[in-house]
């Protein structure tokens, strides 16, 4: 079956990249993989959507933007009331950014949130890599992406000065779901 | 070696020129089309091809004209204003037979219209946008591997018969990023140019073989004649008046193109086995159209998709096979009706109900929205 996923923010939060990293990884699995973007044109505060798609296989590729997620990844509560309504009423998963999320928009039925923003710094030592810290925590939760695969991807991915703390963010998050989080199960 | 890369079509169509042998990459930028050049200035170096950024578009497609009378394989990418600013050589592209490649990345018009939006609004313009009756061929992709697949399938037609060719894609496909599978020079089929087979005396530059009525190709340096005029010319390439000359020309330059239509023309047919309906739409649109199709299968309703790859000349044959069993067709395209109006050429005569659902807006409809377009336009389905 075809996998739906919108992850969404405020412009600097690294959105678009956790859709690039996520989706790179999806496609060495040998998914086909559509990831389509949108942003304001602030490179800081504004709006940041990375839209993905996972097709089992090429010739059952369509859409090329969500149209009903069934997982939701948002990291700041504005993008979270804005796109709400692309997420299907009985998402799989619907993961929040507990720092500046308190509840969740609509009574979705599996919801995770987990302050990724507070305990990247707390953690990491710097709030910047929260998406890559919450790419370790979806790594273990939904078993979708093999962390040693992650993070080949990332020392491919990103600048050389941002290597070594992105590594140490999606190990950490990575460590904080085995400790903290229970698996969910998705079907794709 | 194949290898398996999660690219945007930007990025997709220069590494597919790469593959095809590009060695000059001329252009001036433009969005959406000005990451393709930087991803090109980046790599084609090191391939031992030349990115050279002209004065404006006139400059670029002219150089390129150069470029391939020079023996290179040469390409440039542009969106809709820039292309306006080609038409006049497009034309002399044309009329010397210069196998130029154009990735013409469509946004929303007219004029500068809204420059990050994508459309589909120049249909029209990738076949007539220069003066007189002259030939080009034009592909459409609808996803990012068949934007690569199209490049690399335009540099061949383009050197097959020395014409023009377009690859017509659009701002969604541009920047959308998707599986694509890439190949190294060397490793995907392109034709090359026939060579003279005359020694320089007796070679006559545009003398067409009589089978697919192309020109064998000197270029410049290798000891030939070669002249390069854009006004009427005979097999010499000397300027002449004579009206059968003329005629003989203008249809050749068209005709090189329906007579290798076999190489050319593309398209591809889904759910039509025995379809009632037959929705037509091309490149991105066509991928909301095959989600609706989808939906509407599962309510039950014989809906199919018949989508054009090359979109000039259209496949007469694939099309009409795909409405077989069909006695409505509904063409949605992001413009007024400039595809369906070749549609209706094609079909009228047939007696079929062919009906138009325009959709105008600056972002690619979802198969919801489309769903929309149709109750706006009153088509039922």
């Amino acid at each position: 079956m075809t996998l739906e996923i919108i992850i969404a923010g405020r412009g600097g939060q690294g959105i678009l990249l956790t859709g690039y990293l996520l989706g790179k990884a999806l496609v060495k699995k040998g998914y086909y993989v559509v990831n389509s973007e949108m942003y304001s044109a602030e490179t800081r505060g504004g709006f940041s959507r990375s839209d993905l798609i996972v097709f089992p296989s090429e010739a059952e590729m369509d859409i090329i933007k969500v149209r009903k997620a069934d997982i939701a990844i948002f990291m700041y509560k504005d993008q979270m009331h804005s796109y709400a309504e692309y997420v299907k009423p009985n998402a799989q998963l619907v993961i929040l950014d507990g720092t500046f999320i308190d509840e969740p928009a609509k009574p979705w039925p599996r919801v995770l949130k987990v302050p990724f923003t507070r305990l990247a710094e707390e953690k990491v030592g710097t709030y910047r890599v929260a998406n890559v810290f919450m790419l370790g925590v979806f790594s273990y939760v939904t078993g979708l992406i093999d962390p040693e695969t992650m993070k080949e991807i990332i020392k491919t991915s990103v600048r050389p000065k941002w290597i070594e703390i992105n590594l140490k963010a999606f190990d950490a998050g990575y460590n904080y779901a085995k400790e903290n989080l229970e698996r969910v199960e998705i079907k794709l | 070696m194949a290898r398996r890369e999660f690219l945007t079509g930007n990025e997709a169509m220069a590494e597919a020129a790469i593959a095809a042998g590009l060695r000059v990459f001329i252009g001036y930028p433009i969005t959406p089309a000005s990451d393709l050049f930087e991803y090109l200035a980046e790599k084609l170096p090191s391939y031992g091809g030349i990115v050279f950024q002209a004065e404006d578009e006139i400059a670029s497609i002219n150089a390129l004209v150069g470029a391939t009378y020079a023996g290179a394989k040469a390409m440039t990418a542009t969106s809709g204003p820039g292309f306006s600013l080609m038409a006049e050589s497009l034309g002399l592209a044309a009329m010397l037979e210069a196998p130029i490649v154009i990735v013409y990345n469509m946004r929303t018009g007219p004029s500068t219209g809204i420059a990050t939006g994508t459309g589909q609004g120049d249909v029209m313009q990738s076949r007539w946008a220069s003066h007189g009756h002259y030939g080009v061929v034009v592909y459409s992709p609808w996803s990012v591997q068949e934007a690569y697949n199209l490049v690399v399938k335009a540099f061949d037609t383009a050197w097959r018969l020395r014409v023009p060719t377009i690859v017509l894609s659009d701002a969604v496909i541009a920047h959308t990023r998707e599986l694509a599978v890439v190949y190294e020079p060397g490793e995907v089929k392109v034709a090359d140019r026939k060579p003279p087979r005359e020694p320089p005396g007796e070679f006559k530059p545009f003398k067409p073989d009589p089978d697919d009525l192309v020109p064998p190709m000197a270029f410049y340096g290798e000891g030939y004649a070669v002249l390069a005029e854009s006004l009427a010319h005979d097999e010499r390439g000397y300027y002449t008046t004579d009206p059968e000359n003329y005629e003989r020309l203008v249809r050749r330059l068209e005709g090189k193109i329906t007579r290798n239509k076999h190489h050319v023309v593309s398209s591809e047919a889904r759910y039509t086995e025995d379809a009632e309906t037959v929705i037509v739409a091309f490149g991105t649109l066509a991928r909301s159209a095959l989600a609706l199709v989808k939906d509407l299968r599962k309510q039950g309703k014989k809906v199919g998709l018949w989508r054009p790859v090359s979109i000039w000349p259209l496949d007469e044959e694939g099309l009409s096979k795909a409405v077989e069993h069909a006695d409505r067709v509904i063409v949605a395209e992001m413009n007024l009706g400039q595809l369906y109006r070749e549609i209706a050429r094609i079909l009228g005569p047939t007696g079929r109900k062919i009906e138009l659902v325009p959709v105008l807006t600056p972002e690619l409809p979802g198969p919801d929205e489309l769903l929309g377009y149709f109750e706006k336009a009153g088509v039922e389905i």
